[in-house]
């Protein structure tokens, strides 16, 4: 039977249910507050202190009304509260990493969870045997029902806690890996279990059934997972009419997944997390970017309203008349639960080392032990509990609870020092560098050939067929232009960008000028017509719609941290800033007579011969695919612009009042405004609209502009649209310097 | 360790349980690797070189999936330097035997659990070295601009729609990161030559190379075999 299946309390009156609703509202804005100071969520994870606020508000309602506050209902649980969550982690998910450890993540998943389930069973029916006690009238399949009930590590409280503190990506995949996946071993013992309670007799070959069952649940979940999620991609398909729907498409379907499995009792989560790990690959690509930053977004903050009402509502139906307390049955249930899961790790890992060609060390292990924590999901199926077949529900309420705000506060509060103290290796969030990504492509082409030629099939060599497959057949249905995208490219395009901005930026703040620069800036003194604010707006409107698109993978899994967004949209910011720099003192350079560099001799590019200049590469660049579309000086070639940031020893034009960050390099830049994604069949636009552009240069830059916005495609990937902060005064005074734009001051890339 | 090679391959062929033979394999750096292991690779090697005691670069051809691997060339280059067989000398050999095979799979074996600091360090370079010698083509100990385009090119290679253009960029902004971190600021004169091994395992510090860059040789009787 599905876990929906739940008897309702009945409603207090329409007081009453305002009242919690609104101090929960109230709570949970100002809770969230909490986020500024930043001090406390490094200290006690945010669980906690919901948990807190929970408790206090069910303690108010409890003094107001006399009464048990409304519990949460598991059904609200199970289908509103629990899907998002499930999903955003799913989505967020490191697929690579986790399909590279799944072995292990199974075998803790399943062995793991039924070796808790029967050993804390087990153990406690024999202290239930002991007289003393009073407990004696809990059963055995009571026990193993409790067992397998709050065995379950508990996905959102991982996640809770760990998103924190910064273990390495492996230990934190294997942790919540198994959360995750544990979710089909638990319903199968506990449907299991509580039918076999209210079974008269048992037979061998219902335990079979069961078993048996557990394949078809865990499986059939995710097969309906991976199903919905290829409709999902091929719906999003022929979206491209429709954009704005897209994000639509995408929890529809997932939490169709939750429920259809669900509804076959199958395991919703493995399904919804299937259906997510299939969408997020195949679905990212078709949408618009705007839709995947909708998605994303929405995810993010579904999770984490779904996490906050799920930690206040366990806070507040803790407080109330559910309780009765035994000190043998809480208290050895607690120590069977650390017990059981510590000797079921370290055993399980002994084994699956024998596996791994990287062992799991002890310090992991005492990590994945530690951080095997408890959460709503006992929570809610304890509540569950027909209290028909279990006369003391509530002495197993009380010890839930227990288990639960032990594992919650104490293992949360307690893991960030351990892992400091124990000197787990952390995940170093290093900024993404194009090396390395050359360097990974590289290592899975030369491992995968090793064992090639090895003549042996391993992890690799099945990555690469699946990979194969996946192009052939797989992407080619699902995906709609099919261009495959070489993740060394678009990294690369990224940084690119980021380059630009990073040497805008220093551009305008910093450099020391050396005395010669000094005087010459003194010499030229050019008066420079400020920009008009139409003007502005002209250029402004126009940027925003030719930017950059560059689909950032969904790397973070952490809720919080949606950063990198920020930077990109600083990052088109300050590329707007410094095209209106560059069109400014192009506009200047060419009424003042200025040196060429011609002199190559100057010119400096890393291994290359001295003498070498490289105009072959601009005259290239018409057809090349690397283009930019701005304006620019270069000598050879005014179609192109070649951002020729050389520093020239003897004219360094710097403001005097930037100080230098770093010193000069030299560097060299091409980027191409990308207008639309697709690299064949469009270049005669850009070629059209260069033309204009090099015909139009020095007046009226931005007329040919307007060509691109309109030949371009609807399906035109949109900046977000939002007006950029731009400060005109900062401009004008840009404005009134001359020549700023060649010769920056190029800092470091990174 | 030439003398021994005829006898000692004579020997393998028979069978693997003499002490010399064991001793010397060992002296290869090949603790780690189990007797099945070399039964196994030994027996790919039978397989690869149509039972002749040497394989040439031909002899990699027959193996099918290795044709649509983009880097194709610099793995079978790599079977065959020099500098990877531990040879004195410089340049490409043009057969290797048995021993010289094993030598380059012990590069990619994997990391043990008892090995101490200056193990790891060693064993880490080891691989590294390895790593370099299949980016430095010309083997003049340095990666230059053009070699590096060389790589991203080939590895590009598989993806019709990107231009040699873009590759070149890619490489070039590459090697420019490769330049802010190994020689840190550049004088605006200055020339970066190219990347030298120094430089090279500072770029890979950050990463453990020790547990990435190995292959699973396990349970070798059950792994099934691919002609």
């Amino acid at each position: 039977m599905p876990r929906i299946e739940v008897s309702h309390k009945c409603c207090p009156s329409l007081e009453l249910r305002c009242l919690p609703l609104l101090g929960i509202y109230n709570l949970e804005s100002s809770l969230k507050g909490f986020h500024l100071y930043h001090k406390l969520p490094s200290v006690v994870p945010e669980s906690c202190l919901l948990i807190l606020v929970g408790l206090l508000l069910g303690g108010i309602i409890f003094g107001a009304e006399e009464k048990s506050p409304p519990a949460m209902k598991s059904d609200v649980f199970f289908l509103y509260l629990l899907p998002p969550i499930v999903l955003d982690a799913g989505y967020f998910m490191p697929t690579r990493l986790f399909f590279e450890n799944f072995g292990t993540i199974i075998l803790y998943a399943v062995v793991g969870t039924l070796w808790n389930a029967i050993g804390i069973g087990v153990s406690l029916f024999g202290i239930c045997q002991i007289q003393v006690f009073g407990l004696t009238d809990i059963t055995l399949l009571q026990c193993l029902l409790f067992g397998s009930l709050i065995s379950a590590v508990d996905p959102v409280a991982v996640l809770a806690v760990f998103e924190n503190i910064h273990v390495n990506e492996q230990l934190y995949i294997l942790v919540f890996g198994e959360s995750l996946l544990n979710d089909a071993v638990t319903v199968v013992l506990y449907n299991l279990f509580k039918s076999f309670c209210q079974m008269r007799t048992i037979e061998t070959i219902d335990v079979f059934a069961g078993i048996a069952k557990f394949f078809v649940v865990g499986i059939g979940g995710v097969l309906i997972g991976i199903l919905l999620g290829f409709v999902a991609a091929f719906t999003t398909r022929f979206t491209h009419k429709i954009r704005v729907i897209e994000p639509l498409f995408v929890f529809l379907y997932s939490y169709l997944s939750y429920i259809t499995a669900e509804m076959f009792h199958l395991s919703g989560i493995m399904a919804i997390t299937a259906c997510a790990m299939t969408m997020n690959k195949y679905v990212e690509e078709n949408v618009s970017q705007k839709s995947f930053t909708t998605i994303k977004y929405f995810m993010k903050m579904l999770s984490s309203v779904s996490e906050t009402l799920i930690f206040i509502f366990m806070g507040v139906s803790t407080v109330g008349k559910n309780h009765e307390w035994n000190w043998a049955f809480v208290c050895f249930t607690l120590l069977f639960c650390l017990i059981w899961r510590a000797l079921g790790v370290f055993v399980l890992t002994q084994i699956i080392n024998m596996f791994r060609t990287i062992p799991l060390t002890f310090k992991d292990q005492f990590i994945i032990a530690y951080g095997g924590l408890r959460g709503a999901i006992c929570f809610s199926l304890v509540f569950l509990l027909p209290a028909a077949v279990f006369p003391r529900k509530k002495l197993f309420i009380t010890s839930v609870i227990v288990v639960i705000f032990f594992t919650v506060f104490i293992q949360g509060i307690t893991i960030r020092p351990l892992v400091e103290f124990l000197d787990v290796k952390r995940s170093n969030k290093k900024q993404p560098v194009v090396s390395e990504e050359i360097y990974n492509r590289f290592f899975d082409h030369m491992k995968a050939g090793i064992e090639d030629v090895c003549g042996h099939w391993g992890h690799n060599f099945w990555r690469d067929k699946f990979i194969k497959f996946d192009k052939k057949y797989i992407r080619r249905l699902l995906i709609r232009e099919n261009q495959p995208k070489s993740s060394i490219v678009s990294l690369y395009k990224k940084l690119e960008i980021k380059h630009a901005i990073e040497m805008a930026e220093s551009g305008m703040i910093s450099t020391v000028p050396s005395l010669a620069s000094l005087t010459d800036y003194r010499e030229l003194k050019v008066k420079v017509k400020p920009l008009s604010s139409a003007e502005m707006e002209n250029m402004r409107d126009i940027l925003t719609k030719n930017l950059y698109q560059i689909r950032q993978r969904t790397l973070s899994y952490n809720r919080h941290s949606l950063t990198a967004d920020a930077s990109e949209k600083q990052a088109k910011e300050i590329l707007i800033r410094r095209r209106h720099s560059l069109r400014e003192s192009i506009r200047k350079s060419h009424s003042l007579s200025r040196e060429r560099p011609a002199s190559a001799n100057t010119t400096r590019y890393l291994s290359l011969p001295k003498n070498t200049k490289l105009p072959e590469r601009l005259r290239i660049r018409n057809k090349a695919t690397f283009r930019v579309s701005d304006s620019s000086d270069s000598d050879t070639d005014a179609a192109t612009t070649v951002l020729n940031l050389k520093p020239r020893p003897g004219k360094k034009m710097r403001d005097p009042k930037q100080k230098q960050r770093k010193p000069q390099q030299q560097f060299r830049m091409e980027w191409r405004n990308e207008v639309d994604r697709d690299c064949d069949g469009k270049g005669d636009h850009r070629e059209a609209a260069n033309q204009a552009l090099t015909s139009s240069w020095f007046r009226q830059p931005l007329l040919s502009r307007p060509r691109f916005g309109t030949l371009s495609e609807e399906d035109l990937t949109k900046d977000d649209g939002s007006t950029r902060p731009m400060p005109p005064p900062r401009l004008g005074r840009q404005a009134s310097e001359p020549e700023r734009h060649r010769s920056k001051s190029e800092n470091q890339p990174y | 360790m030439l003398i021994m090679v005829d006898s000692k391959y004579s020997n393998i062929v028979l069978g693997y349980n003499d002490e010399l033979i064991w001793k010397h394999l060992k002296h290869l750096c090949l603790q780690t690797v189990t007797s099945e292991q070399i039964e196994h690779l030994h027996r790919r090697f039978k397989q690869l070189s149509g039972d002749q005691p040497t394989i040439r670069k031909e002899h990699f051809d027959n193996i099918p999936d290795l044709e649509f691997n983009p880097i194709r060339s610099k793995i079978v280059h790599a079977f065959f330097d020099k500098r990877n067989l531990r040879q004195e000398s410089d340049g490409l050999a043009d057969e290797i035997n048995f021993e010289d095979f094993l030598t380059i799979m012990s590069y990619f074996r994997p990391i043990e659990m008892n090995m101490n600091e200056e193990q790891l360090d060693h064993f880490r370079k080891e691989k590294l070295k390895f790593l370099f010698h299949m980016y430095d083509s010309d083997h003049d100990g340095k990666i230059t601009l053009q070699e590096y385009r060389n790589v991203v090119e080939e590895l590009l290679s598989g993806n019709p729609h990107l231009e040699k253009e873009s590759a070149r960029s890619i490489a070039d902004g590459a090697m420019m990161e490769a330049a802010s971190i190994c020689v840190g600021q550049m004088e605006p004169d200055q020339v970066y030559e190219g990347i030298t091994f120094e430089d090279f395992l500072k770029m890979w510090q950050g990463i453990d190379i020790e547990t990435k860059m190995h292959v699973r040789f396990l349970n070798m009787e059950t792994i099934a075999q691919c002609h």
